[in-house]
Formats: structure tokens, sequence, C-alpha cells
């Protein structure tokens, strides 16, 4: 059965450090949910996942997994009592048993007799397409089957929590998509929560049902990938999941409408919406404030007709045919670089060319909120 | 079109040269004297040894009687002593390598401490502990059962065992470096206890379960330190003792000698056979890039106290006692029943002439064997990482198989090869010179430091030597200047492995040594056979400091005089 998930002011600083792996994280997952960590490097997914496994200790706040408390300051469940299953970054399979032993490993916390753990091995081999493969040993089996057997390993015991730890890292781009798409659905069959973690933007809004944004040890957003992508909380959030650029602007005024008046040198931009909405806190902006004015890939557009309205206008630097159409890299006079600008036809390099922007796409903040 | 530089035109003489020339000396000194030994024990006619040109005779002999039981001995005591090796070994890895356990950093010189001392020196010390009229019953412990106990079997077990810890420890504790902490955690979040997470990655260990096995196996067997010494004076045979004494006794019996070096030579090859047979057709990759760094267990307090004092005792054992021991019998005199210090053996050694010679012959033989050795181990060693071909095959056959080729063997050979008639005709008179001692010393040697050095050489790009080259270096500048600067730590390692091993080799020196010049260990031998115990001592004592001095020294000049790019390839790795 699905387990729910709730951690409160988690905090983990490891041993001689000074700075937090994990400051205050705070979190709610709802039975069934399949919930990914996203941030670099360093911005402390693997400690939470580890923390919520129980391989790490917490120093403070609390972790409950279905309703059990798992972790305080004082108490620590040993992760082989918190009913859970997880895939290594590097499947951790072990080397000296077979693919059918390493599965069938995690079936003996069921307690159930030899030949049944062994059909059940087989028959979870067999979901996942490695029947034949049951006598292999680890070193015997591609990068891709390898990461089959530890899911396999992941889903036989039934628990009601799976953790992944950037399973797909260690795979090429073709088999990677593929195996995204089995994980989505083998762990969507079996309904347990599932917590994934990656650094990648793409990988994490075609799996989730709900995204945690990590900065610094810091959970900086949670919602739905729409409300990440369309209403990113922070700089950071929009910069991670994805950006053509960001232009320096000042604030002029605010419209009848709530939508904010911006200037930039050489530009004529249009009214935009300051960045919040669902998932995040609507930010303040105030007339002479310095704004941070971020744009999505699909925010900007070479403008097609006379009539369009031109907002930007830049020289092209660089331009890459991607089979829909072309993605160029425009240098902006005066404000830096855009990339992944879409044009339906072909520009060359040193082309003076339009930009137009969509409001959707542009999210505004002020300028304080821009190094975080 | 411009011509090429010179150097990539036309190889230079000595290069074409080198390789037959490597390949002549490692015949002469590896090769010759080995095969034909070994061929002499099945066709005795063949040297004039005897009548057949074919024969079982002798290894059949050597398969019955005294030998037979020595033979067993041998066999059933490495397997106890590799036993006792990994049943020891293995724990102070782990303690050292994956707990808090007080006292951790200090183990690894312990064992380093230990692999540098001969076999036959703590036995020795034993000895001079336990014996009548030794030590023991001179500071009033009259214990008779701790004299029976370490004068036999379970004494010779107990010191071949301590022997192969460190072999066990250096074995483990690399396996454990490379053993990430994603096994033990996939373990226990899939349901595992502690206990059975420990139960399961103990196996990954495999490889070096079995290596610390194979080679505790291997050192026990051929051991001629413990045989010649604690064993022999416990009156239980071993084979290696008795190898010894079928040449040494009157008549002596090379074919039987050779015999029993066949049946020794299978015998050390029976482990490594179980060994690659066990770990045939699998894998125990563990290390990639992301492989996360194991976590050290935190141990309580009584945890931590419990096993700093085993680690302790252990090495209270292996080196406290054996070290009490000679450092005290150095210091009483050589009879008596009094417990009264004295320096007189040591005034002996600066006063009486011919106590300090044969200390300073070692020492030299030491420092030439090494020096030689280490440049013919590079030599190797670069042949052996290049590409693979016949010459180099054949190159790394002959050194592994002579690396378990027992040195008491190796010795035999010797005599026997170059005792030879066509020696004599070919005026290679050789036999009980100085020179032939040395040649063995480095044959012996060379082996284990092409070994040793092989996994330095082949991490070297061929892109340094020509990189320096192709800046308008020569040869011998490149190599100084690109290559020497890579593998100096290495060498320098090498250097005082071999320096250490040689300056107090026993069954070599033992079998080969000339007439009136005795090496160190033959001299501390025959003083403490002559009742001299108190000298002997003196002089094993100060023949250990003399080689710790060594070590100091060189390791301390490499530490100031190396340049400081030098010193940080190959250091040890920080954080």
């Amino acid at each position: 059965m699905a387990e729910p998930i709730t951690v409160t002011d988690l905090t983990k600083t490891y041993p001689g450090s000074t700075v937090p792996a994990l400051a205050s994280v705070s979190l709610s997952v709802a039975p069934g949910t399949f919930l990914v960590l996203l941030g670099p490097s360093g911005s402390g997914k693997t400690t939470l996942l580890r923390c919520l496994a129980g391989i790490e200790r917490i120093d403070s706040g609390l972790i409950s997994i279905g309703g059990r408390t798992v972790a305080t300051d004082r108490a620590h469940v040993p992760p082989e009592q918190r009913d859970l299953s997880m895939v290594f970054q590097d499947y951790a399979l072990w080397p000296h048993m077979t693919a059918l032993d390493n599965v069938a490993f995690a079936l003996r916390r069921r307690r159930v007799g030899r030949a049944e753990c062994r059909a059940g091995a087989l028959s979870m081999l067999g979901r996942v397409g490695l029947a034949e493969f049951a006598g292999r040993y680890p070193n015997e089996l591609s990068g891709g089957q390898q990461q089959r057997v530890a899911l396999a390993r992941a889903l036989i015991a039934d628990t009601g929590l799976i953790l992944c730890d950037e399973p797909l890292s260690n795979l090429d781009a073709d088999l990677r998509e593929r195996m995204r798409v089995e994980i989505s659905s083998l762990v969507r069959e079996v309904g347990a929560t599932t917590v994934y973690i990656t650094h990648d933007q793409a990988e994490a809004f075609a799996l989730a049902d709900k995204v945690g944004v990590l900065e610094e040890g810091r959970l900086v957003q949670f919602g739905s990938p729409e409300d990440i992508y369309f209403h990113p909380a922070t700089p950071f959030v929009a910069r991670f999941t994805g950006l053509a650029g960001e232009l320096l602007v000042k604030v002029v005024g605010h419209a009848d409408d709530g939508q904010v008046e911006v200037a930039a040198s050489g530009c004529s931009l249009p009214r935009l919406r300051a960045a919040g909405g669902p998932g995040s806190p609507a930010v303040s902006l105030e007339a002479g404030d310095d704004a941070v004015l971020a744009i999505r890939p699909t925010g900007v557009h070479v403008a097609g007709s006379a009539t369009e309205e031109r907002h930007l206008s830049g020289r092209v630097a660089d331009s890459a045919f991607r089979g829909r159409g072309y993605e160029l890299a425009i240098d902006l006079p005066g404000h830096g670089r855009l990339t992944g600008v879409f044009a339906r036809h072909r520009t060359v390099r040193g082309e003076e060319v339009a930009l137009r922007l969509e409001p959707d796409g542009c999210h505004l903040f002020p300028e304080r909120m821009r190094v975080r | 079109m411009h011509p090429g530089p010179s150097w990539l035109a036309s190889r230079p003489r000595f290069t074409r040269l080198g390789m037959p020339l490597f390949w002549l000396i490692l015949c002469a000194v590896i090769l010759f004297p080995c095969v034909c030994f070994l061929i002499l024990a099945v066709s005795p006619r063949l040297f004039d040894q005897g009548s057949q040109w074919f024969t079982l005779t002798y290894l059949h002999q050597a398969l019955t009687g005294a030998t037979a039981v020595a033979l067993v001995n041998s066999l059933w005591v490495s397997c106890a002593a590799a036993l006792l090796g990994l049943l020891l070994g293995f724990p102070v890895a782990w303690l050292a390598a994956r707990t808090t356990m007080p006292g951790r950093r200090f183990v690894s010189g312990g064992m380093w401490l230990s692999l540098l001392l001969p076999s036959w020196l703590p036995a020795l010390g034993w000895e001079r502990l336990v014996q009548q009229q030794g030590v023991m019953y001179r500071i009033g412990l009259d214990w008779p059962w701790v004299t029976h106990l370490i004068m036999g079997p379970f004494g010779v077990v107990l010191l071949l065992g301590l022997r192969c810890v460190p072999f066990s420890y250096l074995a483990v504790s690399a396996a454990l470096g490379g053993l990430g902490q994603e096994f033990e955690d996939a373990a226990r979040v899939h349901g595992a206890s502690r206990a059975q997470a420990l139960r399961l990655i103990v196996p990954i260990l495999a490889p070096a379960i079995w290596s610390a096995l194979a080679i505790g196996f291997a050192e026990s067997i051929s051991d001629f330190g413990v045989a010649a010494t604690l064993a022999y004076n416990s009156n239980f045979p071993l084979a290696t003792y008795q190898l010894y004494a079928a040449i040494g006794n009157f008549p002596p019996s090379f074919p039987l000698a050779a015999g029993m070096s066949w049946l020794l030579v299978l015998a050390v090859a029976i482990p490594l056979g179980l060994q690659a047979r066990a770990l045939r057709g699998r894998s125990y990759q563990i290390l990639s890039g992301r492989t996360r760094q194991a976590v050290r267990r935190r141990l309580s307090r009584v945890e931590a106290m419990l096993a700093g004092s085993g680690v302790a005792l252990f090495f209270l054992v292996m080196l406290g006692i054996p070290g009490f021991g000679a450092v005290s019998g150095s210091l009483l005199g050589d009879y008596g029943s009094s417990f009264s210090l004295t320096l007189v053996n040591y005034q002996a050694l600066f006063q009486q002439s011919g106590l300090l010679g044969p200390l300073e012959r070692s020492f030299v033989y030491a420092v030439i064997t090494a020096s030689v050795t280490v440049t013919l181990g590079f030599i190797a060693a670069r042949l052996l990482s290049r590409r693979r071909t016949a010459a180099t095959g054949a190159l790394d056959f002959l050194l592994l198989a002579s690396v378990a080729l027992p040195g008491v063997v190796f010795g035999a050979g010797y005599i026997f090869a170059y005792n030879l008639p066509i020696m004599s005709r070919l005026h290679i008179d050789l036999y009980q010179t100085v020179q032939l001692l040395v040649i063995a010393y480095i044959a012996s040697s060379l082996p284990t430091n092409a070994r040793v050095l092989v996994g330095a050489v082949s991490q070297l790009q061929p892109s340094l030597g020509d990189a320096a080259r192709a800046h308008g270096a020569g040869a011998v500048r490149a190599w100084a200047r690109g290559v020497l600067p890579v593998v100096s730590r290495p060498i320098t390692l090498a250097w005082l492995y071999t320096f250490c091993g040689v300056f107090l080799e026993l069954p070599l020196s033992q079998l080969l040594y000339a007439p009136g010049s005795p090496p160190a260990s033959i001299a501390i031998e025959d003083n403490l056979s002559n009742y001299h115990f108190g000298v002997g001592m003196a002089q094993s004592v100060l023949a250990v400091l003399i080689a710790f001095a060594a070590v100091a020294i060189v390791l301390g000049g490499y530490r100031v005089l190396a340049p400081a790019g030098w010193r940080r390839i190959g250091g040890t790795v920080r954080g």
C-alpha cells in the first residue's frame, strides 16, 4: 500500500562541515505520488533521500512514513525497518550474486519460502524483460539491463515507498528515455509512493506528479511540474528549469490590471506580471525597483511578420537546425545573450532580427532575489 | 620535406641490443639455474648425477620417509598459518578501515614494519625468550608448558600465521578501500540487519580473501627462516629445511633436493590454482567514479576500548614479545640464571674483531642488490607494461613463476648450476664466491621488484617522455625530467623493500655464502648455534636498527631532497 510521507523542519549537517546539507526542509507527499526532487549537485537532494531511507541520521526535525515517525533528533528507525526499497545511482547490485539472487534478496523480508522467493523474483525479472538473464551475474549484463535488475529488486518487495537515486544518470540518451518510460509505468503500476532525485529538469517534468526544487539545502519550491515551470518562485528555480536568458530592467509603474510596466535601454517591453502564483508566493515590485526579467525559451521568438509586435532586437550569434525549426543564440546589445530562441525559418549568423516576448513565458523578479 | 628528428629516424644501438641482452641476463640468473635444477629430479644422467636419463625415483623418494613427514608438516602448518593470518588480518583491516577504533592510523605502519623483518628474527626472539636458560626463566617465570607450546607445532603455526597477517591485512584493506558504502546501504534498505548486510558483503571481498589465503600459504610453505630456527630447534621438520639438509648433509643429494623442489613448487601452485578456479568467470568490479566513500562506524566507548586493546595485544604478540626477547636476550650474559642486564655483548660487537664485519658486508650487498634490482626491475616493468607480444608474455610468465619459487629452491639451483663442470670449462668460476651470492640476491629479488614496479610504470603515459623529446630533450634527459619524477616514489619504496629483504636474507645466504665472508644472518645464526646467545642477539638488534635507520634516512632524504613536484605525485590522497 502506498505510504504518505511527511518531512518537518528537517536539518542535517555532516560531521566536519559548518554548512548544513539540509536546512529546515518541510514537505508532505500524498500516498501514491511520484515526487521528483530536483536540484544541482550539492543542493541536498541525495542527503534528503538518504535521510528518508534511514542511511543518514537527521540532526533535527521529523520524518514520518505511512503515519509512523521514523526519524527525529532522538529516534532513528534503521533502514531495514522502514519497509521501503531503493534504486541506487550505481545500481549497487551485489557482484557475487546472479540477477535472480539480487532480486530475490529483497523478498526475504517478506519471509517467503525459498521456492516462492525464486518464482517471485523470476516473475519480476520477466516484468522488466529480463527473465532469460536471471542466471547472469551483474558484470554479464549491459548498463540498461543492470538498471532493470535494480528496478526489479526495488519493485518486488511491494513496499509502500520506492526511492530512486538518479537511476538514469549512467545511461546513454536513448536508453535513458526508454528507461524513464519503464520506470514511470512500472512504479505507477505497483502504486507505491516514489521519491526520485535528478538534476535533469526535463526528466523531472516528464516523470513527476510533484516536483521539489532544492537549492543549497533548502526546499525553494514544491508543486506540480506546471506550477514550477509557469510560476517559478525564484530566479534560481526559473534558471534551473530552463531559461533563454535574463534581462535587467527597471520597474516604471503598474497598470490598472495589476500588470507591471518595465523599461530597459533599447527595448520596448510589454506589460508583464510579477512572478508568483500557484505554488509560489507573489513578489512585490514598486516603481523605481530594479528587476530581473527571466525569459523561458517558450517566452521569446523571432517576429515573423511586419505587423507582429517587436520587443527586442539583436544579432544572430549562432543558428542550430533542430528539425521542427531553428534554435538561435542572439546577442542583445547591452543585455547579454539569449539562447534557445525559436525561429521557424533559417537565419544566418550576423543577421539582425527582431524578437517578440510572450508574457506567459516571462517572469519578473525583484533584482534583490537574483543571487541567492 | 624535412627529415624527422634523428631519434625518430633510427633506434640507438643500445636499444636494439637491450632486449636480447636483458633476456640473456634473465636466462643466466633465473631460467638456467632453476630449470637445470628442476630437470635434474627426473633426468640425473643429463648432469652426470646418476645413471638414468628419465626416472621418477627421486620424486618418489621425496614422498617417503623423513622428507614426506616434513612435507606433510609444511602443508598442514601452511594451511593453518594462512587461515590464522586471515582470521587475524581481516578483523584488524576491518577495524582500521571501517570504524573509529583508537590508534587505527598506526596499524598500517605496524604491518609494514613487520613485513620488513625477516621471519627468522621474531623466531629467534621467541626462542630466546622461552627456551630453557632463556629470558623467561631468568626473570623467574619457570613455565615449561610455555616452552613446549612455543617450541613445537603450535609455535611454528603461530609465528608463520603472524607472518601472514600483514599480507591478509594489505589484501583486505585494499579491497575495503574500493568497497563503497552502497552495497551495504542496498542491503539495509532492502531489509537486511547490520549483521546480515555484513554477511552479504563479505563475499564481495572474495578476491581479497582468496588472495590473502594463497599468499599466506605460499609464504608459509616457502619460508626458511622459521623452518631453520624455531622449527628445527623444536625437532619439527619442515620441507624447506629438509631440502637444505639434502644438500648440506654428507653426502649431498642434489636429485633428491630437486625432487623436493618439484613438490614445493607444486604446493605453492595449488592455492594459486584454487584461487583462480574460485574466481573464474566472476567479476568483482566494485569501483566506479561514483563509488560512495564508506562511512566509519562510530564505536561506543566499550567497543572502542575492546577493539583498541585487541589490536594492541595483537601487535604485542607479533612485534613486542619477540622484540622484548631479542633486546633482553642481547642484554643478558650467555650463561647463569640471574636477570642482570649488561652491555657486554654490545661492547664485544665493537671490540672483538669479526663481529661487525658481517653487518657491514650485508649492508654493502644490500645496497648493490637493491640498486641493480631496481634498475632491472624497472626495465622489466617497462617491457611488461607495453603491448602484449610473445616476448613480453614469456617475460610475464617467467617473473610470475619466479615469484612463486621458494628461496631455498632458488639457492639450491644456484649451487647446482654454477657447480656444473661446463661452468668451469666456460671459465665461469662463480661457485662459493661473493659475486654469485649477490647475483642470486638480485635474481631472487627481481621478480617481486618488477611486479611491484609494473603497477606504477603501467600508469605512465608514453606521451610524458615523447613530450620531453619533442621539445628538444635527449633520451636520457627526457627520461630523467619527464618520467623519473612520476615513478620516483615507487622506485624509492622498491629499493627500500629490496634493501631490507637482502640485508637480513637467510636461505640464499645459508646456501651460497662465500667461505670466510658470512653475511649478517649467517653470522647471527652461527653465534646462536655456538651458544653465544648474547652476542648473536646483539647483532640481531643492531642489524634491525641499521635497517630501520636506512629506511628513515632514505625516506627522510626523499622528503627533504626530492623536488616538491616529485613528492606530490603518488602521495597520499588528501581529505
